[in-house]
């Protein structure tokens, strides 16, 4: 199913039967393909608030929604590579799908993966707050006419 | 001064490369973010987590005496080995792993001084293979009160007029912020600083490369000007103990002061106590700041 929770479906039969250090690795896998901020984006780092104050390091967020569909992009610092690979994950997740389906993904998601255990409890909560963010983002993104929120 | 009072207790990132097959030496990698290990480390160096490895998972205390022994074992960190702890974000979370190991009293704990970040600087080698050790052999004591504060002993310390250390952004200290800035706010209901606290942000004990500052720098910074005492006792504390666990290190080893503890309860502990005196604003007893 190509749809948001089915590919979150995919995502956790990944992490599945993995040992802690082997989704570690999985997760620099997908830090590793993070699509670097398009030039336009990049450009426009320093005029919006578009930094997630939740996380310690830089984490830039741009959830866009363009004719009923979302896209997000980011731009997440090298010394934090977990925050880089969750955010890579949710990138993969929400490309091209429809606002409901983005709204609809669950606080469990890392207990799912079972990433929870492996980063432990206040880590585990600086990642939720990113899902939280990225729906905000994407539900004021789908109530602009533009699809993008106002600076 | 001219000298760290305990020089010793630094490496330096050539020490350490030499020592990397030292089987009285072992390495561990203590970070922020965990998967930093993962992706690269001290060729055979161990990784010990702060939250994971050294943090009790339901109870908000260290893990207990026969679990920090097992997790020596399992490290191959037997009584008599030198534990050289480095990590990323300027060692903080290595001295928080270092303050944990002498809590139960392990002997010969040093830091690699710069961390993560000079070792990366001066174009080293990481390896990302899984490091086998062989198991040591370890007994620990019980936990040594001598450099742990809890929140009665901070209130009779405050109550004395005793000399208090907030390490924390001044925003926080000044309560305008519940939390550093850009990091989860994990819920303190009080925003300030317990009175009579200096606030010495702990990033100015150390320079750009993550190095500690030289020992006169230092010795400017917390005696002469917060003119802190060396044989006076001295509680250190942030949020969570973390950041107060360099500051602690810092006044304890590299300046030589005689009984300070760290208190790890911290601002998350003593921002939602009920009852307990907090200041808002930029000076220890909240009043505020003289103008010239």
């Amino acid at each position: 199913m190509n749809t948001v929770s089915g590919r979150i479906d995919g995502v956790v039969g990944e992490f599945a039967d993995l040992d802690g250090r082997e989704k570690l690795e999985l997760l620099l896998d997908f830090a590793a393909r993070l699509p670097a901020l398009p030039p336009e984006y990049a450009a426009r780092k320093g005029s919006e608030d578009r930094r997630v104050h939740e996380c310690q390091t830089p984490v830039f967020l741009w959830p866009d929604v363009q004719g009923g569909v979302t896209r997000l992009y980011a731009e997440v610092a090298p010394e934090a590579p977990t925050v880089k690979g969750f955010v890579a994950i949710l990138a993969d997740v929400v490309e091209g799908r429809p606002v409901d389906e983005v709204l609809s993904i669950g606080d469990d998601l890392l207990e799912r993966m079972g990433l929870a255990h492996v980063l432990g409890i206040l880590r585990t909560r600086g990642l939720r707050a990113i899902v939280g963010h990225i729906k905000r983002g994407v539900l004021a993104a789908s109530t602009t006419p533009h699809g993008t929120p106002p600076p | 001064m001219a000298e760290y009072t305990n020089p010793d207790v630094l490496v330096s990132t050539d020490w350490v490369t030499e020592h990397l097959h030292d089987s009285h030496v072992r390495i561990v990698e203590s970070n922020e973010d965990r998967a930093l290990y993962t992706q690269g480390h001290v060729p055979g160096a161990v990784e010990i987590d702060w939250q994971v490895d050294l943090q009790d998972q339901v109870r908000r205390d260290y893990v207990d005496r026969a679990s920090f022994e097992k997790l020596c074992l399992a490290n191959g960190i037997s009584n008599d080995t030198t534990v050289v702890f480095y990590g990323d974000r300027n060692n903080w979370w290595a001295c928080y792993a270092l303050w944990v190991f002498k809590l139960y009293g392990h002997k010969d704990c040093r830091i690699m001084n710069g961390g993560r970040k000079k070792w990366q600087l001066e174009g080293r080698a990481w390896s990302n293979e899984r490091v086998h050790v062989q198991p040591g052999h370890y007994t620990a004591p019980e936990q040594d009160g001598s450099i742990r504060a809890f929140r009665d002993e901070v209130l009779k310390h405050q109550r004395a007029g005793r000399p208090l250390v907030d390490v924390r952004s001044p925003e926080e200290y000044c309560g305008d912020r519940l939390h550093m800035p850009d990091y989860p706010n994990e819920g303190a209901l009080r925003g300030g600083h317990i009175p009579g606290a200096v606030n010495i942000p702990w990033p100015l004990s150390v320079n750009e490369d993550g190095t500690f500052k030289p020992a006169k720098e230092l010795e400017k910074l917390y005696v002469n000007s917060a003119k802190l005492k060396r044989r006076s006792p001295t509680i250190a504390y942030c949020r969570i103990g973390e950041r107060s666990s360099l500051t602690w290190f810092v006044l304890t080893y590299l300046l030589g002061f005689a009984k300070v503890k760290n208190y790890d309860g911290s601002w998350m502990e003593w921002g939602n106590c009920v009852g307990v005196p907090v200041v808002k604003g930029t000076t220890p007893d909240g009043a505020p700041a003289a103008h010239s």
